[in-house]
This record gives C-alpha cells, structure tokens and sequence, in this order.
C-alpha cells in the first residue's frame, strides 16, 4: 500500500509538471502569453547576394497555421541607405522552377505555386533568384512579406542584411 | 463505477486514430500522398521540446519515419481498443500515457484557435495516467482476470499488475 502511494505521488508530480512544464516552454502562460500558430513569421538568416545578381534566399517558416500557407508575395533586395534596388513580385515568386529550389526536408516542401512562393511550417529551404543586373559591393537587405502584408510577426523581421560577396 | 465514462472516450480517441489512418484515409500512410501524415512532423520541429534533434533525424531518413508511423499507429490501434475494452487497462493506461505526452512534446506549440494540441497532450496524459493506479472494474474485461489471477501477471518472482 505505502508502495502504491508513493508511485501514485510520484505519478501526481510528473502529470502536473509535464502540463505545467509544456505551458511555459510553448506559450509562455505564466509570464508572457504567445502562440506561434497564429500568423507565419519566416526567417531569412543563412542567405546570401553575389555582386554578379545572383541572390540566394534562405527562408524557414518557424511560426504560423500547420495546414496551410505561408505565401511570400513579394521579396525587396535593398540598398544600405534604404533604395529598392530590385524586387520580385507575386507572379516571379510563384513561377520559380522547382530545380531552383532546394528543400531540406523531402516532405511538405517550399513550391511556387502561380500566386506565391509557398513555405509550408518548419521546412527550410535555398531559392535561387536572379538580378538582372549586376550589384556593387556592399552591404544588401533581403526583405520578404506574407500575403497578409507583414514583414515581421512575434519579434522576427522577415529580412536580413548580409555583405555582398564576390562571384 | 464512473471510470469506464473516461476510459471508453480517451480509448477511442486512440482507436480511431488509427481508423481514420487505416480504414477511413489509408492515404495518410502513403508516403507518396499529399495526405501523408508524415509531413505533420515537419510542422513540429520550430517549437518542440527536447525532441527536436529526433524529429529532424527521423524526418531525413523516409524509412525510418515510415517505420515510426506504423509502429506508432499500430500502438494507438492496439491500447486505445485495450483501454475501452478494459484490458491490461494499467498497462494500456501507461502506454496511453506516453504517447499523449510524447505526441505533446512536438505539436504541444501548435494550435491556431485554443491552445489545442498542449491541452490534448496534457489531459489525455494525465487521464491516461488514472488509469495506472486505478485499473478497471466495472465493464472491463479486467475484473475477470482479476479474479483469476489476483495479483497480476507473475514472471518469475515479481508480480506484474498489467490489470
């Protein structure tokens, strides 16, 4: 019996502690509410821009709905003093070739789909993309938007500044 | 006399989930489909608790996630109809249990209008959990065997209370 009440206790301290626990880590409950399902938040960290045009954008969807979306509509490439040196719009970015699109999770993978580029929640992949034209050295903004019109959710901008390399 | 209220949902909730993988949408288990449930576990790697390193490994090698599928439906499957029948309800409970909390470490982060997935790790956990230290009496197959082998099964010298 007293064996009994003490796996029981001890079993009272696990189920308390994993809900307890999760609130925390996933939403923050005692201190500061959040939920990462609500809006896509996308991170361009990792991407690079060669002085020949050639852009290489590294995004991972890290926020936002599981079964649907997010739709990137359009993608700036901007100059140290804030001049939009090229961008691509909704019909580029949804007609980009699949071999141009590297994924680093077979499933669920990042497409364009004829409106957007599609970044389905966790995957995380390289898009090969083209200036027409070549690009000084330098230092360059990468900055995406959802469809919904935002360049950052929950803290993240949707952009990063990188130097530009040599090709 | 109240417990089966609790038992025969939560076994179902368990149950059916391998109904609706295997008899309602066998798609869900063709690797090759769009409805694939292996994608879902692209959706929990930003956010998941401690297992982040397993998903990601799991989620580069198709076999082993195929593998990881089946065994895991076939555990739903299997202690989610023990649970409702009442059998081995201590051990299904336990086996429940881990697979609420398991489930909950990756998707617990997830969910667009509650708190969803957290709320159906942490309560069918916890319910599960119940059933451990309370087994079955009342419309269960347990309360037979209990009668007939009163101390649970026996190997060797340790008594092993599986109902």
């Amino acid at each position: 019996m007293q064996k009994f009440v003490a796996l029981l206790i001890i079993g009272l301290i696990i189920a308390t502690g994993y809900t307890f626990v999760t609130y925390q880590y996933f939403f923050a409950g005692f201190t500061n509410l959040h939920n990462y399902s609500k809006t896509p938040a996308y991170v361009l960290k990792g991407s690079t821009v060669y002085t020949n045009g050639t852009v290489i954008l590294q995004i991972a969807r890290v926020d936002g709905p599981d079964t649907y979306g997010g739709f990137i509509v359009l993608l700036q490439l901007i100059s140290q003093n804030g001049t939009i040196i090229y961008q691509w719009n909704a019909q580029q970015l949804g007609s980009i070739p699949q071999s141009h699109i590297h994924n680093e999770y077979p499933l669920h993978p990042v497409k364009s789909d004829k409106f957007a580029l599609v970044v389905p929640l966790g995957q995380n992949a390289s898009v090969l993309l083209q200036v027409p034209f070549k690009l000084k050295p330098g230092t360059y903004t990468l900055r995406a938007y959802d469809v919904d019109g935002q360049d950052s959710a929950y803290g993240i901008s949707f952009s990063v500044t990188v130097q530009a390399q040599q090709s | 006399m109240a417990l089966p209220i609790m038992r025969i949902t939560l076994g179902w909730l368990y149950f059916s989930a391998m109904l609706r993988r295997v008899w309602n949408v066998p798609a869900k288990m063709n690797p090759a489909s769009p409805l694939y449930v292996g994608g879902k576990l692209i959706t929990f790697v930003p956010h998941s608790l401690f297992i982040g390193g397993i998903l990601q490994y799991t989620l580069l090698h198709p076999v082993i996630l195929f593998d990881f599928l089946v065994i895991w439906t076939v555990l739903e499957g299997v202690f989610g109809l023990f649970l409702m029948l009442g059998f081995m309800s201590r051990l299904s409970g336990l086996v429940i249990a881990l697979l609420a909390w398991g489930i909950g470490l990756g998707a617990g982060w997830i969910g667009t209008t509650c708190l969803d997935e957290w709320q159906i790790a942490a309560v069918e956990g916890a319910a599960a959990l119940v059933f451990v230290f309370a087994g079955s009496k009342w419309l269960s197959i347990d309360q037979l065997l209990i009668k007939k082998y009163p101390n649970g099964l026996k190997i060797g010298r340790w008594n092993i209370p599986l109902w």
